[in-house]
């Protein structure tokens, strides 16, 4: 349960450390709109070199963006998969004859059998996902023999591949980006940025500060509440809780059993906290002074200009 | 004029009996009381009536010579503050430094006197080479602590401790109470609302509380020994008081035995 970390901030130290969180949550929203703008097949190429010579020049491990990459691997794949095979539009460029026949089926399906028994064991699971897709396209496709049931043909057509291609980099590129803000911003500072960002919503009487004030008070909390969680389970454990195992009825009540007590804690919690807050002379939405102060240097204009020069290139190109 | 005027209040949560009824009471500045009493003897409804989170049905409460109500509560939390019994509950910040910092945002001091502040007091209660933890690495005690130092950053008239060290190991409690002395000696008024006599008798004046009256106040020295008073407020008696009074039931007579035990109550 420790492991759940929110922000996986990275101390370091570079200049997308030193940067304004403004800087960089207002960076971060440009630079995503523009990948969603981009339509040439040699500018997505070049965004997707520029986010990585970013990452490179900031002195982040690659590693630490591939592990946030990696939850999300499976629905990429997905998504592309997806398009490749419904897509139809534009040119055929690729064509397989299928044979659906007694045995190729049993093969195809042994193939996933065989895929599902032994993937625990291996260490690259998402090659060895593409590589049993391919080996059941494969099997349907050289075992011709036997009692058929029907051909079919797999075609792959231009536009769904190229589709593809675009809301698989457009999602790499937003996920490194959005990784970069999270691995170098604590999530104070953050935090605190969404804040001044988000100020002008005063218009429409939205209190940032407040919210700000929740969001702060949620992180601080987090990592109080997992302990509670835990020293609950162990409680429960030691009644005879089996948190592991069991059905998904069993499941159901195991979890009723942590949540109801932690929702009553946590209510006896926010009730002492307002108490202690209040006569600590807290007053919701009233003005108060802050410690943390952010302070604009002449790389946060020279870096929010750089964003949003490309933003308006892309834009005009787009338009051009 | 007394600092804490405390007339006549009588406070009831919805339906229940009444947790306070008709307390009266003055604290004068400078003063060390502690408010002793039995679980549900209304002691800690006492204390969130003072800090204005509780509004009393009947009475008066005055702190330095402000009437509470709902328009002066803000300038009474000013003069007022109180360390809570759960260190983890009253915990605002997500570092030591922002913790203490929380009341001083709330008071709007500026910027330069806010870090200054939160220095000198982090180093008052030796938690500044912690200023850039997170609660989960510290331990209740420190917790406590920064409780206290985010308090004294607002520098009050008065500090509740309400049951405080409760929670607390015995060396965190020791560390706490050590403060209490100290901030006392330094003139601040202190209020302890507490169950344990070992630290109700370090305080100048003892006030026992019984389903919501006062029972008795008095100097600590005459509450410490008075077991009639004690016994009725479900209370026991310190250790070494026992002994004595054992030894007098029994007829033995030893004058400096009884001396020494009376100055080791005294102590805590």
């Amino acid at each position: 349960m420790k492991n759940i970390v929110i922000g996986r901030y990275v101390p370091g130290n570079s200049f997308l450390y030193r940067m304004d969180p403004r800087t960089k949550l207002i960076a971060l929203i440009a630079l995503m709109v523009a990948a969603f703008l981009i339509q040439s097949f040699t500018h997505m190429l070049v965004s997707l070199a520029l986010v990585t010579l970013l990452l490179v020049a900031g002195r982040i491990s690659v590693k630490r963006v591939y592990l946030g990459l990696r939850p999300l691997m499976f629905l990429l794949f997905f998504t592309f998969i997806f398009q490749v095979m419904f897509n139809q539009e534009g040119d055929e460029i690729f064509t397989l004859p299928l044979h659906y026949s007694l045995l190729s089926i049993v093969a195809a399906a042994a193939v996933v059998v065989f895929w599902f028994m032994t993937k625990k064991h291996v260490r690259f699971k998402l090659f060895y996902f593409l590589f049993t897709v391919a080996a059941v396209f494969a099997v349907l496709h050289y075992i011709d023999f036997g009692v058929l049931f029907g051909e079919g043909t797999f075609r792959v057509f231009e536009e769904g591949l190229s589709t593809a291609f675009f809301i698989m980099v457009r999602l790499i590129i937003i996920i490194m980006l959005s990784t970069i803000l999270t691995i170098t911003t604590k999530p104070t500072d953050l935090n605190l940025g969404l804040e001044r960002v988000l100020k002008p919503l005063r218009i429409v009487r939205i209190n940032t500060e407040e919210i700000a004030m929740i969001i702060s008070i949620a992180l601080r909390y987090i990592p109080t509440l997992l302990d509670e969680a835990n020293k609950i389970m162990l409680a429960q454990a030691s009644r005879g809780v089996d948190f592991q195992e069991g059905k998904l009825k069993d499941k159901v009540v195991q979890i009723i059993s942590l949540l109801v007590p932690m929702f009553i804690i946590s209510f006896q919690r926010s009730d002492d906290l307002a108490n202690a807050m209040e006569a600590r002379s807290f007053v919701p939405g009233q003005p108060r002074t802050r410690l943390h102060v952010l302070t604009w240097k002449r790389l946060d204009t020279f870096a929010l200009t750089l964003s949003l020069v490309a933003l308006v290139a892309v834009i005009v190109v787009r338009v051009v | 004029m007394s600092l804490i005027e405390i007339e006549n209040v009588s406070f009831t949560y919805h339906g229940n009996k009444k947790a306070l009824d008709d307390v009266s009471l003055s604290i004068e500045k400078g003063e060390w009381v502690s408010i002793l009493g039995h679980n549900g003897s209304g002691k800690s409804t006492l204390s969130k009536l003072i800090v204005g989170l509780l509004k009393p049905q009947q009475g008066v409460i005055r702190v330095g010579g402000i009437t509470l109500s709902a328009d002066t509560v803000r300038d009474i939390r000013k003069k007022v503050g109180i360390v809570f019994q759960n260190p983890d509950n009253q915990f605002v910040g997500v570092t030591v430094r922002d913790d203490i910092a929380f009341g001083l945002e709330n008071l709007q001091i500026e910027r330069e006197e806010m870090i200054e502040r939160i220095e000198h007091y982090a180093k008052k209660v030796d938690m500044y080479s912690y200023l850039n933890k997170e609660p989960h690495n510290l331990s209740g005690g420190q917790k406590q602590r920064v409780a206290i130092a985010g308090i004294l950053a607002m520098k009050t008239d008065v500090i509740i401790f309400d049951e405080a060290t409760a929670m607390l190991d015995p060396e965190g409690r020791e560390r706490v109470m050590e403060y209490m002395r100290a901030l006392n000696r330094e003139g601040t008024t202190i209020i302890t609302i507490t169950h344990d006599m070992k630290e109700a008798v370090l305080s100048d004046r003892i006030v026992v509380l019984k389903d919501g009256r006062v029972l008795k106040s008095d100097k600590s020295e005459n509450i410490l020994k008075d077991k009639a008073t004690l016994e009725k407020s479900n209370l026991e008696l310190l250790l070494p008081l026992e002994i004595m009074h054992y030894l007098n039931e029994n007829g033995i007579e030893n004058p400096s035995l009884k001396e020494f035990l009376w100055q080791l109550s005294l102590n805590g």
